[in-house]
């Protein structure tokens, strides 16, 4: 049965469990302290009646008592109350016993004990637990107050009615309670089941419903929504990008057929014929290299690349990259400075960090005009973070396409005429989220600043420092100023 | 140079065969794992092309793997499609030498292989090395041509280092980025040009026969030979 799987009723009947359970260790002592208040209160009032004998013993003597007691009897006041008064040798003088019951000790006290009784109804003998006062009065007399403890358990046995009242109203109000949590839990689940399986026929667009509570169930909604918004953004992009690479590369590869197709058609001189196939391996190594730029992102995007995160000094890749890229920067006429001020650990990718600022550069001395000026600056940020930025002085880039700039193959109206793809920085972005960060670009009044934050490495600032002060100086360590 | 090539691509072995016979070498072929597992054991190579995505059970890393275990050192250039860096780093692990992805341009195959029988060769404990009049100690850092001594930056010097070592044989971009620089990517644009000009202005400019050329479609090679 469907009913008998869920969820929500194992709940239920694992809480009705625990309750009675509860209920049994909670009546426990309960019952102790019933019973213990039933004997006690007993026997208070056969010792206070037998002290009331004993007072008309003192009053009226042996034979007053005798009276006293046979009247008692016979009006049949004494009612479920066992009296009797005997004689030094224990020969029964009043009462409604028979006889000395043998089972009563010698001494004075209260006891209780096994008593034959005879029935006065049905005039059968049976033994029965007689709770007594037995009391020596003056004289040798003996005299025994006593009552049938069976008297009581009507009393006792209304504690267990009791109990069971309660054993049921918890079962029903359980069992209640277990279904309507139930129906209420169904009825989300179900709600959550029909998203899902809209998502599943392909609409993306589908979004559990979530309400401002914080309980589980609506955290655990959000949590899927929030994983829904990273799958449809990234299939978004492999659309996106699908459509891109079908449009970028068909151009150059356009361009290569028709080369071919020319050299095929006019068949020129052997000199002219060699020009136009080294032209044509350039086309193809082209293409080749828009390939192993996208197969790059994609090996980023993935994220497998972060397992071979390692601890590594983004001021010493940055001064690297300055200094290779520092000759064609020369060549240009632009000023290509560092600023940095001591190591800026951090754990990452090395290769894939000095790619993302050499692309930085390279962009930058791409759209710097001749006399301009590049800055590629690391420094720490707060207490935990590390900032690298590369600023320039070229012509920016309009805050309407600042956005877009970062999307594949997307390509400025300003780099229109300049060689390039347009996955420069999508490769630092991407590179950028791997790290934990983002490609920030911002004005740099004039020119572009482009900007990542990372998080410092904590636990490599004591061994770089460590280090320093043993080995003196690190080799192939950039002098910080 | 004896070259025996593993590979399963029938354009790809006749275009690796062709060029590095007209490069002057001789060159088998195998186009299975069992063949070229046979052949690399029993027979001595200089280098071995091996390709990753063998048909047949044995693969190429299978391969080296078993070459590397039976003590045999013959450098292994792999040659494979496979390009992430894990495969890199797997393929180098397994005992590769060298790694290059498809699509490869000859040349860069060509001055790869000079490269890794130079190496086998064991040339590394010198500590001074010359080109015509060209000299570097690589000990006390100097370098002088003919009787002038050249002022050199800390990279200039690695990079004069690296084309020495490499001496009459052709040395690619990429070879440059990943032994010079450390870099493992594709930098866009012609920087490793321009510090090739920037090393030519300092050993070539002032000299009447220029050592460090320019081999158009390929790379560069620092000889005294002329071709």
């Amino acid at each position: 049965m469907k009913f008998l799987r869920s969820s929500a009723l194992t709940l239920a009947v694992g809480y009705i469990g625990l309750g009675l359970a509860a209920l049994a260790l909670f009546a426990a002592p309960l019952w102790y302290a019933w019973r213990v208040t039933i004997q006690e209160g007993r026997n208070e009032i056969l010792q206070s009646d037998a002290l009331r004998l004993t007072e008309v013993f003192r009053r009226e003597g042996a034979q007053g008592l005798i009276s006293y007691v046979n009247t008692r009897v016979g009006m049949q006041i004494a009612g479920e109350r066992l009296l009797l008064v005997a004689d030094a040798a224990l020969n029964p003088l009043a009462g409604n016993l028979t006889a000395w019951p043998a089972s009563v000790p010698a001494n004075p006290g209260t006891y209780i004990v096994k008593v034959e009784l005879d029935s006065r109804r049905t005039d059968v003998r049976r033994v029965t637990d007689v709770a007594l006062v037995h009391a020596i009065l003056p004289g040798g007399y003996h005299l025994i107050v006593g009552r049938d403890t069976e008297r009581y358990l009507p009393l006792e046995r209304r504690f267990w009615y009791a109990l069971a009242g309660a054993v049921a109203i918890l079962s029903v109000l359980g069992t209640f309670g277990g279904i309507l949590i139930r129906r209420a839990l169904m009825a989300r689940i179900h709600g959550i089941g029909q998203t899902i399986s809209a998502i599943i026929q392909g609409d993306l667009s589908q979004r559990l419903p979530t309400h401002h509570s914080g309980d589980e169930l609506n955290t655990l909604s959000r949590t899927i929504n929030g994983m829904l918004d990273q799958i449809e953004q990234l299939i978004d992009g492999i659309r996106n990008v699908s459509n891109s690479i079908a449009h970028d590369l068909r151009t150059p590869l356009a361009e290569l057929r028709s080369r071919l197709e020319v050299l095929a058609l006019t068949k020129p001189a052997a000199e002219h014929t060699f020009a136009e196939i080294d032209a044509a391996v350039a086309d193809v190594d082209g293409v080749i290299r828009i390939f192993n730029a996208l197969l790059r992102l994609a090996e980023i995007d993935t994220g497998l690349r972060r397992s071979g995160f390692v601890p590594v000094d983004l001021a010493a890749i940055a001064a690297a990259a300055v200094e290779f890229y520092q000759p064609a920067a020369e060549l240009r006429g632009t000023a290509l400075s560092l600023e940095i001020r001591g190591p800026a650990p951090i754990r990452g990718d090395p290769v894939l960090l000095a790619q993302a600022l050499g692309n930085l550069i390279d962009n930058a001395l791409k759209y710097t005009p001749g006399d301009g000026t590049i800055t590629v600056a690391v420094r720490r940020a707060g207490d935990s973070s590390v900032e690298i930025v590369v600023a320039d002085s070229g012509p920016g880039i309009p805050d309407a396409e600042k956005s877009k700039a970062v999307e594949r193959f997307y390509r400025g109206d300003a780099s229109r005429c300049t060689p390039g793809v347009g996955l420069g920085l999508s490769l630092v972005d991407a590179v950028a989220r791997l790290h934990g960060s983002e490609l920030i670009l911002e004005d740099n009044h004039p020119g572009l600043r482009a900007r990542m934050v990372m998080t410092q490495d904590t636990r490599q600032i004591t061994r770089v420092a460590r280090a320093t002060s043993e080995e003196g100086e690190l080799q192939h360590e950039p002098v910080y100023p | 140079m004896k070259v025996l090539l593993v590979e399963d691509n029938e354009r790809v072995t006749q275009f690796v065969v062709k060029g590095l016979q007209e490069a002057g070498h001789t060159a088998d072929h195998a186009a299975n794992g069992r063949d070229g597992m046979f052949l690399a054991a029993s027979e001595p190579y200089d280098v071995i092309v091996m390709d990753r995505m063998l048909p047949g059970d044995i693969d190429g890393l299978a391969i080296i793997e078993a070459l590397r275990k039976s003590g045999k050192r013959t450098p292994i250039l792999i040659l494979s499609a496979l390009s992430d860096v894990d495969e890199r780093i797997r393929g180098l692990r397994a005992g590769g030498d060298d790694y290059l992805t498809k699509p490869f341009a000859f040349g860069e195959l060509l001055a790869r292989l000079d490269a890794l029988t130079r190496r086998a060769q064991g040339e590394s404990a010198q500590t001074k090395l010359e080109v015509a009049d060209l000299r570097v100690d690589l000990l006390t850092r100097k370098v002088t041509r003919g009787s002038r001594s050249l002022t050199l930056q800390p990279r200039e010097f690695k990079l004069l280092e690296y084309l020495m070592r490499h001496a009459d044989q052709v040395v690619t971009r990429t070879m440059l980025l990943e032994n010079v620089w450390d870099y493992h990517f594709d930098p866009q644009t012609n920087v490793v040009d321009v510090h090739i000009s920037k090393l030519r202005q300092k050993i070539d400019a002032d000299f009447e026969r220029p050592l460090l050329r320019t081999v158009r479609n390929a790379g560069y090679t620092l000889t005294s030979h002329d071709r």
